[in-house]
């Protein structure tokens, strides 16, 4: 891997003029941080890192279609995010028993039972929210983003993320209350 | 309010606009439940290993497009629309035009077909259809079938060519593709542009 750095419009228009080994810079800038978002919003880490490499490919297919190269990572995630709807379409029936177990897993090694539990218990109940619900939870929760960037990432208003975060609380709450 | 919802107080606990010490002390319980969802995050990376080798060896093997791999091969068009647009409860919507394959080898004296699919993401649309060149612009010609989780899909095999849509959502609200090539149509209105 070549230790380059620049901004990511200048490496967009680096790939498109044939300079495809910059591409990786891209896919190290930023594959963490969207595999991290997956994994929330699809409940398993092998179907997150399936979705975060095939948006990547997707959108070095398309990269021409990139409008504004400075805004890489916006249209990136906007790949991402329909293939993340789209998969949990395929699987909405098999997934949360898939992520709680996934989850299971992972804590044997990190953390005690108890704050196992606990996650384990609010992936289960994420799942069970709407995907815009889910959505809303892991950009602010998970991912740190205030009302402000998730409303500028997903072309909507604050009012509207607000209200659809505040159902997701109460569904959450109900969710929680049943599995106990 | 039901028992199942938390106060409105509460919410702006967990969005972190006020702290457990502004709740009034009866509010002082349901907070600290509240709080309990937050402590539960995962936010933990994902280990994704050789990741980016993996990305790169499938770019690698894909040469870049040529005309007529543009041609054969599916691809898809991304397509986002800004939901306060529409009406106050339509949630985050994104639609997909998916180029499904061509129809026979094309001719010269009549243009080739393409199937394409229409996904628009409208979890709180009660109808969707989309209206366009092809279909005379009726509204009512096309309707989105809905397929779970909020999206609505609709097949069509078109001609190649140049077409101009728009989704048409809950019959009254027309949306333009804002981050596809658009046209003005003449009237104050964004038709979005689909070049197959």
């Amino acid at each position: 891997m070549r230790l380059e750095t620049g901004s990511d419009g200048e490496i967009v228009r680096a790939v498109l003029a044939g300079d495809r080994d910059r591409f990786a810079i891209l896919v190290e800038r930023y594959r963490d941080r969207y595999a991290r978002y997956a994994a929330r919003m699809l409940g398993s880490a092998d179907e997150a890192e399936d979705a975060v490499q095939d948006a990547f490919v997707r959108a070095y297919d398309q990269l021409g279609q990139c409008k504004e190269p400075d805004k890489f990572v916006g249209w990136f995630f906007l790949i991402l995010r329909n293939r993340c709807f789209a998969e949990r379409r395929r699987n909405r029936t098999s997934a949360p028993i898939e992520a709680a177990e996934a989850v299971a897993a992972a804590d044997r090694t990190d953390g005690g039972a108890e704050s196992a539990d606990r996650r384990r218990a609010l992936q289960l109940a994420l799942l069970e929210l709407t995907p815009d619900q889910r959505e809303v939870f892991v950009l602010k929760h998970v991912e740190g983003l205030s009302y402000g960037e998730i409303a500028e990432r997903l072309s909507t208003s604050v009012p509207s993320l607000k209200m659809r975060m505040h159902r997701a609380y109460d569904r959450l709450r109900e969710q929680l209350r049943e599995q106990r | 309010m039901s028992e199942r919802e938390f106060h409105p107080l509460v919410k702006q606990l967990l969005d972190g606009d006020v702290t457990l010490a502004d709740l009034p002390a009866e509010l002082r319980a349901e907070g600290e439940e509240a709080l309990l969802i937050l402590g539960a995050v995962d936010r933990r990376p994902v280990q994704l290993g050789d990741f980016t080798a993996r990305v790169m060896a499938q770019v690698v093997e894909r040469p870049r497009r040529t005309f007529w791999r543009r041609v054969l091969e599916p691809r898809e068009i991304r397509v986002s629309v800004r939901p306060w647009l529409l009406v106050p409860a339509l949630a985050a919507a994104a639609a997909l035009v998916l180029w499904l394959g061509r129809s026979g080898p094309a001719a010269s004296s009549s243009p080739a077909l393409v199937t394409v699919r229409f996904v628009l993401s409208a979890p709180d649309a009660h109808a969707v259809s989309v209206a366009g060149t092809f279909n005379q612009w009726n509204a009512n010609a096309t309707p989105l079938v809905r397929t779970g989780d909020g999206l609505w899909t609709a097949t069509l095999t078109l001609p190649a060519g140049e077409h101009q849509y728009a989704f048409v959502v809950d019959g009254a609200r027309w949306v333009p593709d804002p981050a596809a090539p658009a046209v003005d149509d003449g009237f104050g209105r964004r038709n979005s542009v689909l070049t197959l």
